[in-house]
């Protein structure tokens, strides 16, 4: 089964496995969240309606704790996750100036990600590597003293 | 026993609860604290820190509105460090809050405004950053400007707490957090149901009712507390008028039903009052006034005229008609719309003036089987708790055929909390998904028309299990032994057979019924309107019995009456065979009462049923109907053949407030007025009498229908051409009422119910259920207590019996129908409400998305639905609201009324149509 919904279509399959395992615990919003974002990797706005429909939890409650915990994403991610920081010290060191050149280079904005999905591109404020000012993170990898043009070409170079 | 604290707030002693806070405490005793999150009838939150006190012994401010009663608390309200707190807290809400209150709407009416004002706060101190979010105007009743936000969560509460949808929650945190719908949509796409219960709660101009905007300052209003005028669960409401204008709505806040809180139709539909639409000048047919008779079914033009001679012509033309054919030509239609008195009034006029029992209602189309059921069965028709201890005290809530959130929203309302909040179980029996099902423990979804297979499957298994309360069966009922024997034909294999319902299913419920006591039986239209429709009712007082779940709080049978007066006009003998307080026409000692009290002899024969009469104006046994304010086109069956019986009927009166669709049938017209501009009383469906209080002056040209009816009476009795003696000598036979409490006092004094329902004390703000023997007397929550109106109950042994009319080749789907929650009755009201209609514009058909998907609908939403009688057109809601087979229609709008595909096949006893079972076809159009 699977249903279509503002053009993009879900497998609900695997939604329905995971409701399944909680289905007399209506209390359980959090950790089913925790699981479904696992699988669809954030956790659209259908999937919600659907979990609110199925398990009879108000939608407003999925979506108050879908929105009050930042382990939540409510938009669909890209394959990499970028997180520039730009707090004090790499505000100094030019940090916006990495993100404009990855905004243009990889059409990815900030909040947001590449029509690709390939990218998705976070501000952060202090990564507490200060000394390695601007730092830029990739997945888990820190990148310290980037230089713009240089950390676009290794992005690109990953798959 | 709940132990007492002695506590201390401001050096004054006091005694407070355990279990209480210390504000409950304070408010008790009249000691003023400040609060903005806080609000009585919600659970605390300890949210906004206003209500920050000083307690000795602790080394912090507390909050009182969530900080325990214990013995010996010594407690400051208003010290210099309380108020240097609040003060701090105020700074910081206003140092993001617009300062725009010259021109909020909320000015007068906002506790953050008070508190500034209180603690001298301007907004000048702290200059944070500050919030600008667009402003969600979008729906049609509520404005949500989240600038005037102080996210104190009264609404989000009040929508978990008191009306369960949960629709409204706060999104994201800190400084970054508001209040959101549904996944952050407008209000409008969200399962907000609009009824208000968080603008009635928000302290600040964050949510707003938009029929006020610029409409005046609370202060400058005047406020009347009176009865909501669209269902019959009673609420009172508090109309806020300027300018002769609604411009308001609020609830009333110590309402017994109510209690402040109300559904979407009762808070924002009142505008009907002041649609263009309504009439302010008697019309009548032009042949009328020349004198001639009317060509055959042609009533030709209208004409403007003065109430004189409308009047004049009405009472000539009664007089005439009863001369010529006799009394019984004529026929009545009172109204589950208007007051009391007035429907008194009507059924006077029929007996005591035209001299005919052929007097009726709508509510014969409604719970006319309930009232023959129940009187079968225990010996009184009415529902027979309180709505208050139903909800509150329920272990159990059997609804069947009740779509309750919708119909009676307020009572659904409670249900749900009682869902929620104390775990009562809800079982709901209806072919439909309706909206409860999301709260039930159990949904039964068995066919249309097997409700009494359904019952006699529970009963055969509650009986097997030994479940049954078996020293009631024996103390208080007879007819058991030939009831049993007739269940035991309804073993579980046959019901589902019959029913749908999976055996599982029907083990289950057996089993919570038999095992949890009190249960409550709720039920409407599901149950009534079949041609088995007094069975089903006797069926559900059979459940009761056995259960032994009579007389007892919690438990009951309860139908939920629809309109706002439906148990006022049976009460007032709106019936055609009981005077009021259900005194029997056929018995020679109420004759020889009611002919002694209006000077004149009274009719023993049971009159005509409203599905009676109108075919007999066709047959031509009735020749002159009166009709007041009741729209047969709408809301009778099979409507085609309605505007036939009318068309052929000689000589129709119409008194209403709008050109409704059976005024192209009338030949004079009356205008009449909304329950806005008249006083009187209306009787809800657990039989609570409460007061109508007028608000506005009357629309220049229409009447209050009371006078108008004394108007009529009074020109017949004064005309020498009337052949039928009345004996004014006769206490009661004069039609001089100055005002209504007037015919109350002679309602006192001949319907012993009434006997002490007296004006000054509902004035006075008392509000009692009938039986209300005499003046003292409080009134009665709960029927039959220890003993059965009748005596004993009785058991009675009933058989399934299919539905007249089943699907067939033909015909292969079954047409069931209903309201919707933002319409009511044929919708003559709710769609000249502007927001009702905006909401819920046009007539909607349910139909199962296996039939669409079968039907070739894909994406194609009009569908012709077409019965033995009639067809319509309407759009489809692709829905699993209803089972496959089965399609949906309401009745609310002309264009596509659902009455066009109904039948008139009655139930034998109570004579009320089969509205939910017809079978219809339906094909995709073009
Ligand atoms: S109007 Fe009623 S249902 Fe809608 S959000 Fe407010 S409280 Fe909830
Ligand atoms: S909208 Fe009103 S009630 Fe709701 S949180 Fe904001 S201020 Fe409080
Ligand atoms: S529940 Fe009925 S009486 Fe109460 S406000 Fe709604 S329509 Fe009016
Ligand atoms: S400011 Fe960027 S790591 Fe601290
Ligand atoms: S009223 Fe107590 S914290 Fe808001």
């Amino acid at each position: 089964m699977s249903e279509t919904f503002e053009d993009q279509t879900f497998d609900l399959a695997p939604l329905l496995e995971i409701l399944e395992g909680y289905k007399d615990q209506k209390g359980a919003v959090i950790p089913i969240l925790q699981r479904t974002q696992e699988v669809y990797g954030y956790l659209p706005k259908p999937i919600l309606k659907e979990i609110s429909k199925r398990m009879r939890i108000p939608l407003s409650r999925i979506q108050g704790v879908a929105t009050f915990y930042a382990q939540f994403h409510l938009k669909r991610r890209g394959r990499h996750l970028i997180r520039v920081c730009d707090g004090t010290a790499c505000h100094v060191k030019g940090a916006m100036k990495t993100v404009d050149v990855i905004h243009e280079q990889l059409e990815t904005p900030p909040g947001g990600s590449s029509p690709d999905y390939k990218y998705t591109l976070e501000i952060v404020y202090c990564l507490g590597s200060c000394g390695l000012a601007p730092v830029v993170v990739v997945d888990e990898k820190v990148y310290g003293q980037t230089e713009p043009d240089k950390l676009v070409r290794q992005l690109k170079r990953l798959d | 026993m709940i132990e007492k604290a002695t506590i201390t707030i401001d050096g004054k002693k006091i005694q407070a609860r355990y279990g209480q806070t210390v504000l409950q405490a304070a408010r008790e005793h009249g000691i003023y604290i400040p609060v903005l999150c806080d609000h009585p009838a919600l659970p605390p939150e300890g949210a906004c820190r206003i209500c920050l006190v000083e307690i000795e012994r602790q080394r912090t401010l507390q909050p009182a509105c969530t900080f325990p009663v214990s013995e010996g608390l010594v407690i400051h309200t208003h010290s210099p460090k309380v108020m240097e707190a609040r003060k701090f807290s105020l700074e910081l809400l206003i140092s993001d809050h617009p300062l725009d209150c010259m021109t909020c709407e909320a000015t007068g009416n906002c506790l953050l405004q008070d508190l500034a004002y209180e603690y001298g706060i301007t907004g000048d101190r702290y200059q944070g950053e500050k919030h600008s979010y667009a402003i969600d105007a979008s729906n049609p009743f509520i404005v949500v400007d989240r600038n005037k936000c102080i996210l104190c969560r009264r609404c989000v509460r009040a929508c978990t707490y008191i009306n369960g949808v949960e629709a409204i929650s706060v999104f994201y945190r800190g400084f970054n957090a508001y209040i959101g719908f549904g996944a952050d949509s407008t209000m409008q796409d969200s399962p907000c149901e609009f009824c208000g219960s968080c603008v009635e709660v928000c302290p600040t101009g964050a949510l707003w009712p938009k029929m006020t905007l610029g409409k005046g300052r609370p202060y400058q209003l005047q406020k009347v507390q009176t009865v909501c005028t669209y269902c019959g669960v009673g609420c009172q409401i508090e109309l806020q008028v300027r300018n002769n204008h609604i411009v308001n709505v609020v609830g009333v806040e110590n309402a017994p039903v109510n209690q402040g809180f109300t559904c979407v139709k009762g808070r924002f539909g009142n505008d009907f009052v002041h649609h263009a639409d309504r009439l302010t000048k008697p019309r009548v047919r032009k042949y009328l006034l020349e004198g001639g008779k009317r060509a055959g079914k042609e009533r030709g033009e209208w004409i403007e005229v003065d109430w004189d001679t409308a009047l004049e012509i009405v009472s000539r033309k009664l007089i005439e008609t009863r001369n010529t054919y006799g009394s019984d030509a004529v026929g009545l239609l009172t109204s589950a719309k208007c007051t009391n008195e007035e429907n008194y009034l009507m059924n006077k006029l029929a007996r005591q003036i035209i001299g005919t029992n052929n007097i009726d209602h709508c509510a014969r189309l409604c719970h006319s089987s309930t009232v023959a059921g129940l009187a079968i069965s225990f010996g009184s028709g009415a529902m027979s708790n309180s709505i208050e201890d139903v909800t509150q005290q329920a272990k159990v809530f059997f609804v069947i055929g009740s779509n309750t959130t919708e119909q009676h929203p307020v009572i659904g309302m409670k249900i749900r909390q009682a869902v929620r909040q104390r775990d009562a179980i809800l079982i709901v029996a209806d072919p439909r998904q309706i909206p409860l099902v999301d709260f039930a423990t159990l949904h039964l979804q068995h066919k249309p028309g097997t409700d009494i297979a359904l019952l006699n499957g529970l009963m055969y298994l509650i009986l097997k299990n030994g479940w049954e309360d078996k020293d009631f069966i024996a103390e208080r009922t007879e007819g058991f032994e030939e009831f049993k024997a007739v269940v035991e034909q309804y073993p579980p294999e046959v019901v589902s057979e019959i029913t749908g319902v999976p055996q599982e299913l029907l083990h289950e419920a057996a089993q919570i019924m038999g095992t949890h006591k009190p249960m409550a039986v709720i039920w409407a239209m599901g149950i009534t309107q079949h041609t088995t429709g007094v069975y089903n009712v006797m069926s559900l007082a059979n459940l009761q019995m056995l259960l032994g779940n009579m007389g007892i709080p919690g438990g009951g049978v309860n139908p939920l009456r629809g309109q706002n007066n439906v148990q006022g006009a049976c009460d007032m003998g709106g019936l055609p065979n009981v005077y009021p307080a259900y005194q029997p026409v056929t018995s020679e000692e109420a004759a020889k009462k009611f002919s002694e009290a209006w000077g004149a002899p009274m009719s023993t024969k049971v009159g005509m049923t409203v599905t009676e009469m109108i075919p007999a104006a066709k047959e031509g046994k009735i020749k002159a109907l009166y009709i007041m304010a009741e729209d047969p086109m709408m809301s009778d069956p099979d409507t085609n053949h309605v505007r036939e019986c009318l068309e052929a009927c000689e000589f129709v009166v119409l008194q209403d407030i709008f050109y409704t669709e059976t005024a192209p049938y009338a030949d004079v017209l009356l205008p009449g007025v909304s329950f806005a501009e008249k006083s009187g009383t209306f009787t809800n469906t657990e039989r609570r009498i409460q007061l109508v209080r007028q608000a506005l002056q009357p629309l220049e040209g229409a009447r209050p229908d009371w006078q108008i009816l004394c108007e009529v009476a009074n020109r017949i009795l004064a005309s020498p051409e009337n052949g039928r003696k009345v004996d004014n000598q006769a206490p009661y036979a004069h039609w001089d009422y100055r005002q209504p409490s007037e015919i109350m006092d002679e309602i006192n004094a001949l319907a012993p119910s009434y006997a002490g329902v007296k004006y000054e004390r509902l004035q006075r703000g008392e509000t009692f259920q009938w039986p209300v023997k005499d003046e003292h007397h409080v009134g009665t929550p709960i029927l039959h207590v220890g003993k059965f109106a009748r005596g004993l109950g009785k058991f009675a042994a009933i058989e399934h019996i299919p539905a007249a009319e089943l699907p067939d080749e033909a015909y292969p789907m079954i047409l069931s129908t209903g309201r919707v929650l933002y319409h009511w009755h044929g919708g003559e009201l709710s769609r000249r409400s502007q927001g009702l209609l905006e909401i819920y514009p046009k007539p909607l058909i349910e139909v199962h998305p296996e039939d669409a998907e079968r039907l070739g609908l894909n994406g194609q939403r009009r569908v012709r639905v077409t019965s033995r009688r009639g067809s319509i057109v309407a759009e489809a809601w692709i829905t699993d609201r209803v089972l496959p087979g089965m399609v949906y229609a309401n009745f609310h709008f002309p264009e596509a009324s659902a009455n066009v595909l109904t039948h008139a096949a009655l139930d034998p006893i109570a004579k009320i149509p089969e509205y939910k079972v017809c079978a219809v076809k339906v094909e995709a159009v073009e």
